[in-house]
């Protein structure tokens, strides 16, 4: 694990919704130049946990600090430092990609020519550039997801939370995520990321955890993952094997 | 395990049947499963519905009756004609009303509903889909129709003694013209959507019902009634009788009901039958063109949806928004959210559609106050003169009150939905660092910028035409924009109350406690705080005091009162705010 002090630090979070508890008692961190991958699955409190890193929802209890401030207690100062792109990008129809851009920076105090050059970095590497004043309502599903990614590095932030990043984009757009993240790595950003292809996690993410009905179960490297388990050797086994495989068999009996 | 592999519908009636029963059930679970408050409301709502249909056939009837009589058809002659021609003038309405009204709903039914992708890819015939999405559509309007022409037309059966298979024929008609005019409709939908893509012709649509709606409600304000002789009454009722022409096909079938009514079977059958040819024939052609033209239609859906537009302007590129230029003194989250807002309320042909109504409004009341001249109504002429006078004085200041219903009923949609009319893009400025009093600051302002614009339009124009004084006319100026600052606030204040972030439809945008509590309290803080700017002048006038002192003090105290009315609502719900979209 890397000597730096966390970029998000997670302290026996929890969140509620009536009786039920969505995310029981985490407690993470990921550095800088680490990519975390978070895996879970459906309704574990991946989506829950991210939100409330991003302060889109406040925690029941517990702790969370992004950047090194409290996301309740300086929340402007934690929200500066962090990019945020959700699992489903909604983005304003009406507006064309570019204004999304600059909205976003100007949100993020980027104003004047350090945005407009950052907007034109950004819609060249995402090869949105020839769509780049048309409105978001002409834009498919994949270009708004690259919106979304885009938006999310206009202010170029110290830690970046994804919520499932590649669904719905083609492979070369895929790739062209995955290489970025690794680049923000290498130049210091924490990257956290949900996914539930088990592939992007194994190849790109440092450490990886693992939530399961709100808890988490296992946290670290793949060769600390490998020890937990039962001899199992790739993250799918090893992902089936903590979270419960049974109900797996049982589908594939009903469907053979 | 194996399973039998499914069988596809092969019948359009059958598959129509089950999707039919589909929505049935969906329709009974949501009873079920509603609160009790919302199923006590419904039965409510039925039972008011029924009372108000009794009532409707009550009135008909005595209606009736008196124009049957001899005392007034002694004074008019065509009464018996006027009477024999209401049930053409009812169906066609029904017809022409249904026809034109479903063109909306069946664009939403057919091609915009989110459930297209699971009917179209299942074995299912289209015609089927199609015929289950019509029926959906027209059933809402079908019933309205039903509910106003059925009492009518059942009151007119029971004054003129017609048979029983006139109540029959009646339903069976209406539901024939229903199913006639939403054919015509669907075709026309089908058409369209062929050539212009559906949503943008939703937008265009509602915006147009939306200005044609409030001018046909209003257009009565401008009419002069009081001058309407005996002959231009008896002229417009001529006009029904006018309507029952043996050459109209919509005439046909209310015809033919008077006709087996009255036991003239054959002429009526005759009638009824050819109304019932063309009411299945344009069915028919529509069912039959579903096939093609709707499943073509809803292909090239999201193709158009993708097609790319011609390039803009290279200059449009780095354009900087108005608001970059405008304030600079403005934090730059304050100036982002402004100007993006004001980007999407001009875009989105839905919101222009639902501020046009204040902007209608306010002309309408401008001409009838222009035309009044400054001068109250005589009435029978019994008013003291001190009354008179008060109440040219109140005249002298309807352009304030013009000003500020124009800028309240704009506020209703733009302060009272500001954070609503995020939506799902809430999340954008929910992750960005910008505090709830930037929030509510540059929302403030969104709604507050145009309220004031369009409101100091209209005074302007009236206090020119009305050759207003400097000093009235800068008071005024001063008054509007210190209690549009007010409502806004409250508006404001009730719409993060009641904030609705997860809606499909912009009319569900606030919770309907919150906007008829958001509409009460703006309604009260609004004369409230005119009592207090207005009130030392009419009391400078009654006590002979110069009007220009009454003015100052009113501005001094109606500005106070104004003020804390602006800052403190939005001080209460300051935190929160914080905590909006957390479901």
């Amino acid at each position: 694990m890397p000597q730096t002090s966390p970029l998000i630090e997670m302290r026996q979070l929890v969140k509620r919704y009536g009786e039920k508890a969505a995310v029981d008692g985490v407690s993470l961190e990921v550095h800088a130049g680490e990519i975390f991958g978070f895996l879970g699955p459906n309704g574990a409190g991946k989506t829950t946990t991210i939100k409330v890193i991003v302060g889109l929802l406040q925690p029941t209890s517990g702790t969370v600090r992004v950047g090194g401030h409290d996301v309740q207690k300086e929340p402007l100062q934690a929200k500066a430092s962090s990019g945020y792109v959700p699992d489903e990008p909604h983005l304003y129809p009406k507006l064309t990609g570019r204004e999304l851009l600059r909205f976003v920076g100007n949100l993020y105090g980027v104003t004047g020519e350090q945005v407009e050059r950052r907007i034109d970095e950004l819609l060249r590497l995402f090869d949105l550039a020839p769509a780049a004043d048309d409105t978001i309502d002409s834009y498919s599903h994949g270009m708004r997801q690259k919106t979304a990614l885009a938006a999310a590095l206009v202010h170029d932030p110290k830690v970046l939370v994804l919520d499932e990043p590649t669904v719905g984009l083609d492979p070369k757009s895929a790739r062209l995520i995955k290489d970025l993240l690794r680049q923000m790595a290498e130049r210091g950003a924490a990257v956290f990321l949900s996914t539930h292809i088990l592939e992007i996690a194994e190849n790109m993410c440092d450490r990886i955890g693992i939530i399961n009905q709100g808890r988490l179960i296992a946290s670290g490297t793949m060769a600390e993952l490998r020890s937990l388990g039962k001899g199992e050797s790739s993250l799918e086994d090893i992902f089936l094997s903590l979270t419960g495989g049974a109900e797996y068999a049982e589908i594939a009996e009903v469907l053979r | 395990m194996s399973l039998a592999p499914p069988q596809p519908s092969s019948g359009v009636w059958p598959a129509a049947w089950k999707l039919l029963r589909l929505r049935l059930l969906i329709s009974v679970n949501t009873f079920r499963r509603a609160r009790w408050r919302s199923k006590l409301g419904t039965i409510i709502l039925v039972l008011v519905v029924g009372g108000l249909m009794a009532f409707a056939f009550y009135a008909t009837r005595l209606l009736l009756g008196f124009l049957r009589s001899p005392e007034f058809t002694a004074g008019v002659p065509d009464a018996a004609a006027f009477v024999n021609g209401l049930p053409v003038v009812i169906l066609g309405t029904a017809f022409l009303g249904i026809l034109l009204t479903s063109f909306g709903v069946l664009l939403q039914a057919l091609y915009l509903a989110g459930d297209m992708d699971f009917l179209l890819s299942a074995p299912i015939p289209m015609r089927a889909v199609f015929l289950t999405k019509l029926l959906q559509a027209i059933l809402p309007n079908f019933g309205l129709v039903c509910l106003v022409a059925l009492p009518l037309l059942f009151g007119l059966g029971s004054v003129g003694g017609y048979n029983g298979a006139y109540y029959l024929l009646v339903v069976v008609a209406l539901a024939a013209l229903a199913l006639a005019a939403a054919g015509l409709s669907s075709l026309l939908v089908m058409s369209i959507v062929r050539l212009f893509p559906a949503r943008r012709v939703a937008e265009i649509l509602g915006f147009i019902g939306a200005v044609v709606s409030i001018l046909c409600s209003q257009s009565g304000q401008l009419a002069n009634f009081s001058n309407v002789s005996g002959d231009q009454m008896l002229g417009a009722a001529n006009l029904v009788a006018r309507f029952n022409t043996p050459w109209s096909p919509l005439a046909w079938a209310g015809r033919g009901l008077v006709q087996i009514g009255e036991g003239h079977w054959v002429s009526g059958v005759g009638l009824l039958g050819l109304t019932f040819g063309f009411a299945g024939l344009a069915f028919g052609i529509a069912l039959v063109s579903a096939e093609r033209l709707y499943y073509t239609g809803w292909a090239s859906l999201s193709g158009k949806q993708k097609r790319k537009k011609a390039p803009r302007p290279a200059r449009a590129a780095h354009r900087r928004p108005l608001m970059a230029h405008a304030g600079r003194s403005l934090p730059s989250p304050v100036r982002a959210i402004i100007s993006k807002d004001f980007a999407v309320l001009r875009r989105d042909l839905r919101n222009m559609s639902q501020m046009i109504t204040p902007i209608i409004l306010g002309i309408i009341y401008t001409v009838m106050l222009i035309r009044g001249g400054g001068e109250p109504p005589p009435g029978q002429g019994e008013a003291p003169e001190w009354f008179m006078s008060g109440f040219r004085n109140l005249l002298d200041y309807g352009n304030i009150a013009i000003a500020l219903f124009v800028g309240w009923m704009l506020l209703q949609r733009l302060a009272a939905m500001g954070f609503s009319h995020e939506g799902r893009y809430y999340w954008l400025l929910k992750t960005a660092p910008v505090s709830a009093s930037q929030l509510l600051a540059s929302k403030f302002a969104v709604a507050y910028l145009p309220a004031l614009a369009l409101g100091w339009g209209f005074m302007l124009v009236l206090s020119l035409a009305q050759h207003a004084s400097l000093a009235t006319a800068a008071s005024s100026f001063l008054i509007v924009g210190f209690c549009l600052a007010a409502v806004t606030s409250v508006n404001l204040a009730f719409g993060v109350a009641g904030a609705v972030f997860d809606w499909e439809d912009p009319r569900q945008m606030l919770r309907g406690s919150s906007g008829c509590l958001s509409t009460l309290a703006s309604a009260i803080c609004l004369p409230v705080c005119l009592a207090f700017f207005l009130g030392p002048v009419f009391g400078a006038v009654l006590l002979g005091e110069p009007e220009l002192a009454g003015q100052v003090i009113g501005l001094a105290l109606g500005g106070l009162v104004s003020t804390a009315c602006a800052l403190i609502p939005l001080f209460l719900v300051r935190s929160r705010v914080p905590r909006l979209a957390e479901g």
